[in-house]
Parts: C-alpha cells; structure tokens; sequence
C-alpha cells in the first residue's frame, strides 16, 4: 500500500515539477525583478516596489493600461449581450441547424489566433470583405480588436449560458408560469438567475482571455490601440527596456490574479448539470414573427462572428495571385512547417506523458488538478518573459521551446483525462479486482480503454493549440526556427501587395492543417454544448 | 369546474391521451381519509396510472403547459386552449416541491403574488403571514436548500395557497419520501389546505392528485381515475 503511494507521488512530482520551473518560477522571477529594480522612469526616489508604482505617473503606459481593462471589459459586455440571447434560443428551441452551428461556434476553440486576428481581418478589416465599407484607420481600430475578442469569446458565454439554461428544472419553469409569470418574466426571475452563475463565471473568464490575449492584440489593435502585452512586447523585443516591462507586468499580474480569483470562486458556484428534469426543447412556431426574428439573430450573430471570418481566410486566399501562392509555397514556408511539425510533436508527446500523469495522481488530490490548471490562467507573454530573465543562458536551444509548448498544453490534457477519470464508477475497478486482475491490469485492461477517448480529445485540443502558438514563438524563438504563425507575421510586417497576399494563402493552409488534424483526432466525437467537455482552453497566445 | 372534452395528445408517434373525455365529480364530498379522517373544505380526485402512462402529460395539458394534439380543456365551460398557463389560475405541485433556490422562503412563498402585480413590501408581508400561519414564521429568510422535506412541502403549499388557486395540481408530491414521512406529510397537507379554508363552497381547495400509488390514493381521494391506454376508466 505505501508502495503504491510512493509510486502515486513520483508519477504527480514530474509534472508539478515541471509547471513549477516553466510557470512559477519564471513568475516569481519577473515580480522579483519588477519589484526591485528602479523605475527607469526616475520619478520616485527608490526603494522596493517603488518603480512597480512609478508605472502610473508615465501617462502612455497609464493609458495603455486603462485601455487594457476597457477593451477587455467592453469585449466582455458585448459579448454577454449577444451570447446569452442566443444560448436561450439555442438551449429552448429545436430548430433546423441548431446542432450544425452549435459546432460553428466550437471552431474557435481550435482555430490560432493569429489566423483568427487575419480572419476578422479578411472580413472586417479595412480591405476585407464587408470592412472594406467602413471607413477603417489602417493603423489599427478599437472595434477590430473587439470583434476579434468577439470572434473567440463569444463561444465562451453561449457553452456556459446554455449548459446554465440547460440545467434549468423544469418543474421549477413550470411551477413559476402557474403561479403567473409569462415567459418573459419567468426568464428574468427564474432562467437567468438559475444561469447567472455559469454566466458570470464565463465573464470572468473572457474578460481574463481578453486582458492577457496577445495575438489579436498585436495584430488588430496596432500602436494605436496597443494593450499592455502588446506594450510590454514592444518593450522587450524592440526598446529593450526590460525593467519597465517587468514593472508593467507586475500590473497585469495582478489584474489578471483578481480575474483568475473571480473565476475560481464563482465557478465553485456553478451548478452541476442536471440529469432529469431538464426543459424539453420545442419546434418553434413558425408562423410567429418574434419566433422568425430571434432565429434570424442566432443565425446571423453565428454567421457574422463566428464562421465569416474563416470563410473569408479562404476567400482572400483564393483571389490573392498565382505569384503570391508560390511565394507562399517557397522553400522558407516548408522549413516553417518543419520547425511547427517538429516543435509541436515533440511537445505534444510531452504534454500528453505530463497531462495524463498528472491528472490520475489529481484524482486523489483536488489541490494537485488545480496546479496541473496554472498554466491556463497565465499569459503566455508573462510565462515567456519570465523564462527570459530567468533562464537567458538556455534561449539558444529550441528545447526551451518545446517546453513552453508543452506547458501551454498540458492543462488541455489534464482537464478531459481528469474528468473522464472522476467519471468512471468505482465499482468496474473493484469488479475487475475480485476476477483476479492486479491493479496494473485493471488500468491496462479497464481504465485506460475507458479514458482513451479523452486522451485522444485532450491530445487534440493541445494539438490545435501548439501548432497554433504565436505568442511565445514570437519572444522565445530564433530566426532560424521561423514556425507558420511567426512567417505569417513576417509576411504582415514585409511591403507590398504580394506579402499580404502570401500572409492570407499561408493563413488559409494553418487554418486547413488544424482543422484536418483536429479532425481527424476528434473529429467524430467534436459534440457541441452541453455534453461533458471541458471548460477552459489555452490563453489567446 | 374542470373539464376534459376530445383529448388528445400524441408524442414521438406514442398515444399518450386518446380522445379522453372527463368531467371534475360534481358531488362535493370531501376527502374522507385514513389519514386523519374527514376534511370539510378539502376535495381530492386522484389520477392513477403506471409509469410512462400519461398521467403528467395530462396534468400539464390541464396546467397550459403543453398543448393538445386535439380537444381542449375547460373551466365552468370556457375552452382554456388560448389561455397560458399564468392565467388559469392552477397551482402545480412536484415531487421534489421545485422550491426556486436563489430565493429565500419568504421571496419564494412572495413569487406569485409579485406576479400578481402586488409591489415587493405587500408580497413579502402577505407571505411573511402565510408562513407564519403554517407554524414556519422563523424561516422566512431561510435558503430554502436548509430546510427539511416536510419543510420544502409546506413552503411549497403556501406559495401556491397565497396565489388562491382554483385547483391544485399535484405530481406525485410524496413519492420520493419514505414512509413515515409521506403519511406524516399527507396528514400535514390536508391539514394545511382544511386551515386555509374560508367556509364558502367556492373556498374549497380542489386538488388533483396524480399518482401511481393506489394506497396512497385511497387514503386521500374521494374520487379515482385510472388513465390507461389513452383512456380513463373510473375506479370509485
């Protein structure tokens, strides 16, 4: 029995070890440095912390923070006002479609952000499709950003509003419209209250994705409308002014810690779903104008927010010229495919040997699952930076990298192989043993099959993520180890027509790869809201 | 009174109700029990039927929840096909009470009164009242997840009561408690509903209980139905 806890503790130490020296210690190192250098902004006479609060006297920086926090609370805000009416039609009416674009708004979930801010681009940009209209500043527009945070968050708030609606009893609807409620008012005194939790907690979440978010930032906001990742990037890559970043850092740190507390403890208040009673969803009635224009909304917030930017990626790439596909197919892009292939697969072994140890010894302990999901709630700009000041000397191997990677994807492991864990009855494992298996061949014989689906969807998820990456690739790598997110952005920042033409065409390809692989991973069990999943997904990187 | 003309409703293909016709007893005996004997102010017409029969279906055509597939459902010969469910003036009770957990007892017992139309301050002073009457005057800011079975029953009872209802519809309210408690509860309910009673013919609390439970039935209705195959069949 000992043994058998010994052997527990060497198989969850590896992992923690290792979130701790990617994730924590390159935090504390970043805190420790921003806490203690001076300020370079020579306003205050020194001391511990004083250059942390030097921060708020530089007006750009203070505005740049303010804008932070407005862009993720505006974000946040609309993103609520369009997904929960949606997720009340789309959790109490059975429509035509109604399953085809619950998975539409899953594809977020997969799609790199990078080629995210190119698809909002290519829509609503101001040579996209439809932006091409509105008279955008090319330098960068507060509604880009925001309908680039709309594009991946609203997903967040319509899974949760749904699972909330879904969990409604319907004895308790049913008991409030006899006591005299219409619909109307049974929604705002029973449904959403009954809701509110997973909605706020969901809020919690999007308004930390849309602080720490980076990708999008850089791309659809510019200089002018740069949040502080993207001002604490500039200042490391191209000012060199690590001190001021790290005090900057500091700052997000905190605001972000408030989010990530806000969303721990509401999410303690989410209720669990329920298994009976649920409201049985209806056909609408058809010849009911209100009926007709709330699915027209569905569809059209669906249509507009979440698919038309992808299909635009493709659109652009289709009309950019015969020249600018084989500048896109040059021999640079498949070094670029070759660095993304070996990066993520080898991350991606190591994530999914991590993620699994680590969520059968969080089994046992909650504490232990709750460190595994560190990871998710820290920006992958602060876990890069941190590396930099903590380990300078191992920059110039790729290993680095790959642990970045894999620290970035070991939580989408953990989560699903956790959860399928907890799922399974403690009565097969013990039946198993009272036939005369040993332990190891009742995990070998019983367990693992029954986890298999979860490793495969985890190892999908990381997949999609890793191949993904833009944020740490883009501070951690070097010019030799160029992967498909950081030449698209290279592409971006080249002149000419021709460079933007290959940017889409290379978009189009990183969009089409992710989604087959993905696919073909998890394709046929890609379910839509309200089936077990899991809840977070990696930081907008 | 209460009225089934033509009913029917059809789900998945499945013949749940097949053109039922059903009239409320006339007679106005009151529920003579084994539970504590008569009850003036109190009539009690059970709903009997197996598992999966259509016994809920039925109640939620009555409550306007559901709609029929053909005939209707009338009250004193008006056909209630177009009224929605908050304006029949039916009660419904679950099994499990459905007590609304983000309100405490008082604003859950004030929940339909506020529906009425009644400002915040009357509702809870009228439920405060109504609580109190019913010997639960100290858990008015209670959680209502703190309370016990017997507890969630009788909150469940006065807020239904404060709405005064022309019927009330109970789900097999006592089948999920165990044995003592169901025959304790039983007695506590009929109790509650007598108390409440004004003296006027027109007070009487009419309930429809639907049950699968034949004892249970026995000792509570003076009236019984038994829905099967799409049909009811008059059992006393």
């Amino acid at each position: 029995m000992r043994r058998s806890r010994w052997h527990g503790l060497w198989l969850g130490l590896t992992p923690a070890l290792f979130i701790a020296g990617m994730a924590v210690l390159p935090m504390l190192r970043l805190m420790w440095f921003g806490a203690s250098e001076p300020s370079p902004l020579g306003t205050e006479s020194g001391g511990f912390l004083s250059g942390w609060l030097a921060i708020w006297s530089d007006s750009y920086l203070r505005e740049r923070i303010v804008w932070s926090l407005t862009q993720a609370g505006v974000s946040t805000v609309l993103a609520v006002l369009l997904g929960v009416p949606v997720a009340w039609v789309m959790a109490r009416l059975e429509f035509w479609g109604r399953q085809w674009l619950m998975q539409t708004l899953m594809l977020p979930f997969v799609v790199p952000t990078l080629v995210a801010a190119m698809g909002v681009l290519a829509w609503w940009g101001p040579r996209g499709l439809v932006g091409q209209f509105f008279e955008w500043d090319d330098r960068g527009s507060a509604w880009l950003l925001i309908a680039g945070n709309l594009f991946f968050n609203l997903c967040l708030i319509v899974r949760a509003a749904v699972a909330g609606f879904e969990s409604q009893s319907a004895a308790r609807l049913a008991v409030a419209r006899t006591l005299g409620a219409t619909p109307w008012r049974a929604f705002w005194r029973v449904e959403l209250p009954h809701a509110t939790p997973a909605i706020l907690s969901a809020m919690s979440l999007v308004f930390l994705y849309c602080l720490g978010g980076f990708g999008l930032a850089l791309l659809l906001g510019g200089q002018a409308y740069a949040t502080a990742e993207v001002v604490i990037y500039t200042l490391v890559a191209h000012e060199l002014e690590l001190v001021l970043a790290s005090q900057l850092a500091l700052w997000m740190l905190l605001f972000t810690g408030v989010a990530v507390a806000l969303y721990a403890w509401l999410q303690m208040r989410v209720r669990a779903p329920l298994r009976g009673d649920r409201v049985r969803r209806y056909r609408p009635n058809v010849k009911s104008l209100t009926t007709w224009l709330m699915l027209v909304g569905v569809w059209m917030v669906c249509l507009c927010i979440g698919l038309a930017p992808l299909v635009a990626i493709f659109t652009k790439a289709a009309l950019a010229s015969s020249v600018a596909w084989s500048e896109a197919l040059s021999g640079e892009t498949a070094a670029a495919i070759w660095n993304t292939t070996r990066f993520s697969a080898t991350a991606l072994v190591l994530a999914t040997v991590l993620g699994v140890s680590h969520a059968i010894v969080g089994r046992r302990y909650w504490w232990w699952r709750m460190w595994g999901m560190l990871p998710l709630m820290i920006s992958p700009v602060m876990v890069a930076f941190g590396l930099i000041l903590l380990v300078p000397q191992w920059l110039d191997s790729w290993l680095i990298l790959v642990c970045a990677y894999a620290l970035l994807a070991m939580p989408l492991v953990v989560q699903p192989v956790a959860q399928a864990l907890d799922s399974l009855p403690r009565a097969w494992g013990d039946a198993a043993l009272s036939l005369g298996a040993s332990p190891w061949r009742v995990w070998w014989r019983v367990t693992m099959p029954l986890i298999a689906p979860a490793i495969r969807r985890g190892v999908a998820f990381a997949m999609a993520t890793m191949v993904g990456e833009f944020a740490m690739t883009l501070f951690l790598s070097r010019p030799e180890w160029t992967t498909l997110t950081t030449l698209i952005y290279q592409h971006l920042g080249r002149a000419g027509r021709l460079n933007i033409d290959s940017a889409w065409v290379l978009s189009a390809i990183l969009l089409s790869v992710t989604l087959v692989l993905f696919w073909l991973l998890d394709g046929r069990r890609w379910h839509a809201v309200g089936t077990p999943e899991f809840d977070d997904r990696s930081p907008h990187a | 009174m209460l009225e089934c003309q033509h009913l029917t409703k059809t789900f998945q293909g499945v013949t749940l109700l097949d053109n039922v016709n059903w009239q409320w007893p006339a007679t106005g005996r009151f529920a003579t029990s084994a539970v504590g004997g008569e009850r003036p102010g109190v009539q009690v017409v059970a709903l009997l039927g197996a598992s999966g029969a259509g016994k809920t279906s039925l109640l939620r055509l009555i409550a306007g929840l559901d709609h029929a597939s053909a005939g209707c459902v009338r009250w004193d010969g008006q056909d209630l096909s177009k009224v929605p469910p908050e304006r029949r003036g039916f009660a419904l009770m679950f099994q499990d009470f459905a007590l609304f957990p983000h309100l405490n007892v008082q604003d859950n017992v004030a929940f339909g009164l506020r529906e009425q139309g009644q400002s915040r301050a009357a509702a809870r002073a009228t439920a405060s009242q109504a609580l109190a009457r019913m010997g639960l005057g100290d858990f008015t800011q209670r959680a209502v997840t703190a309370l016990s079975g017997g507890e969630q029953q009788r909150v469940a009872l006065a807020r239904a009561l404060v709405t005064q209802p022309r019927l009330f519809l109970l789900d097999e309210p006592f089948s999920s408690l165990d044995t003592d408690l169901r025959t304790q509860l039983r007695s506590g309910f009929l109790n509650d509903l007598q108390a409440n009673w004004d003296g006027t013919a027109s007070g009487i609390s009419r309930v429809l209980l639907v049950t699968h439970d034949e004892a249970e039935a026995r000792e509570m209705a003076s009236h019984a139905w038994r829905l099967s195959a799409g049909a009811l069949v008059s059992l006393w």
